[in-house]
């Protein structure tokens, strides 16, 4: 069965993108969640084995989303895509949990490369 | 107080910011041909910078950032309606020429990109954090656009404006940059840099 | 019929008759002073609410404190009686709403200060379009005391 995936970013655009590259590599976007209060609630919901999140949303960022989203689960997998590679965000996304950081923008094998590492 | 090693410092920053915005742009648009004019940065009185743009009646999309961390402020990219059509068209293959809901996002995040991109390229130069808001798009007429953001930055006097220029697809897409720091932060980012006087 | 542009923090007069234009009414705030029987109207473009030490040389239609008073003096040095004076405004929007959703936009702001010292000043406000998440742009025509205020995808009002 195909892995499933949640998918968090502020922008349609995005999500929109993500969604077709991800899903054209074999994987079920089974959720898309517009700011870090959607991705928890969604992952609570959904219990996916991936999540893709953005940092800079409203509402709730992403590094506090993944706090929430490792307190429900600890073995939870979330590559982080955001336009905000500075160190010290890489850092603290790390440090919350995240398994991966991607700046945008990426190509869409970087993406899918980054799934299968920590999927498997 | 503007004075030319003031701006001279400023247009080595935009030099640097737009050469990192310009590849991130590039890389939304793969497989596109792409080139950059070398932008050039003009100090205005606040009152000429939307005029200096085309004309305060023209349409345009003003994507606006506030920026906080190290370094607070705000950041701005600008850019006729014509040239955001021509980079909706080549990101979502719609050619309406509508700035419909998908267009709005889709600029979003390209707003998002191009402006992070730049302060990225900054806070790796000068070890600060500057981290940027989640975008305002707005779609309207330049005068009302520039006004709002330059009440929004509280500039009072004068603004640099960095003009850049690229070409996608055969296309010829202006834009323009405006990168605001509050005036205590914009001396710490000279001082990072070794730069005394400004 | 002259028409004269006003741009930001710039106050504009005409007596009898001309067009006053202001383009660009953001978060701005466009006012208009009219003295309808000695035909004199000021225009000027309000940037924001409060004057400021470190801008001391600006022109006083920068600001709403020093903009309506200054307003009010050009149109008495063209012939205007005070307490004849009526005014009407437009623009105070914010293009930008999800920015600092948490605090009074400028604009808003721009909107309370102008109103304000109008109040202060006894000058009845007998016309509004303001607020909004869209830019304006303000014609007055001096001859008539019409003011229209048009937006992008919008009909043109009269105020």
């Amino acid at each position: 069965m195909a892995k499933t995936v949640l998918i968090t970013d502020d922008t349609a655009f995005m999500r929109m993108t993500l969604k077709n590259v991800i899903e054209k590599n074999g994987y079920n976007v089974v959720g898309e969640a517009g700011d870090g209060e959607e991705a928890v609630a969604l992952y609570r919901e959904l219990k996916p084995d991936m999540v893709t999140m953005d940092i800079t949303m409203p509402k709730m960022d992403g590094i506090t989303a993944i706090k929430e989203i490792m307190k429900i689960d600890p073995g939870a997998k979330i590559i982080v895509c955001s336009a905000m590679g500075q160190k010290p965000m890489v850092i603290e996304a790390l440090s919350a949990g995240a398994k991966d950081f991607l700046v945008k923008p990426f190509d869409a094998e970087r993406v899918v490369e980054s799934l299968r590492k920590i999927s498997s | 107080m503007m004075n030319d090693a003031k701006l001279d410092f400023l247009k080595e920053l935009a030099n640097i910011g737009t050469g990192h915005a310009t590849t991130a742009l590039s890389q939304m648009l793969s497989g596109r041909l792409f080139q950059l004019v070398v932008p050039d940065a003009q100090m205005l009185p606040f009152d000429q910078a939307a005029d200096y743009v085309g004309g305060l009646e023209q349409v345009i999309v003003g994507i606006f950032v506030v920026v906080s961390g190290d370094v607070r402020g705000h950041m701005a990219f600008l850019l006729p309606v014509d040239s955001a059509l021509v980079l909706v068209r080549l990101l979502t293959e719609d050619d309406s020429g509508e700035i419909n809901e998908l267009a709005r996002s889709a600029l979003q995040e390209l707003g998002n990109i191009m402006i992070t991109s730049y302060l990225n390229a900054l806070a790796k130069m000068t070890t600060l954090l500057m981290a940027p808001s989640v975008p305002g798009v707005a779609v309207d007429m330049a005068g009302a656009v520039w006004q709002s953001i330059l009440a929004g930055a509280e500039v009072t006097d004068e603004v640099t404006v960095i003009r850049t220029e690229f070409f996608a697809d055969g296309e010829a897409i202006e834009g323009h940059i405006l990168f605001l720091p509050d005036d205590d932060d914009f001396k710490q980012i000279a001082r990072m840099l070794g730069l005394e006087e400004v | 019929m002259t028409e004269v542009f006003v741009n930001m923090g710039q106050i504009s007069a005409f007596k009898t008759q001309g067009i006053l234009t202001t383009v660009g009414l953001g978060s701005c705030v466009g006012v208009t002073l009219y003295d309808d029987l000695a035909k004199v109207g000021v225009m000027g473009h309000i940037f924001l609410p409060r004057s400021r030490e470190r801008d001391a040389g600006a022109p006083p239609g920068k600001y709403a404190d020093t903009g309506i008073p200054a307003m009010i003096d050009e149109a008495v040095r063209l012939g205007a009686q005070r307490s004849r004076l009526k005014a009407k405004m437009a623009g105070g929007a914010n293009l930008f709403p999800n920015l600092n959703a948490n605090s009074t936009s400028i604009g808003t702001q721009n909107i309370e200060a102008v109103t304000e010292h109008l109040k202060k000043h006894g000058i009845a406000i007998i016309g509004k379009d303001v607020a909004g998440d869209y830019g304006r742009k303000m014609r007055f025509f001096v001859d008539t005391g019409v003011v229209t205020v048009t937006a992008i995808g919008k009909e043109a009002v009269k105020i």
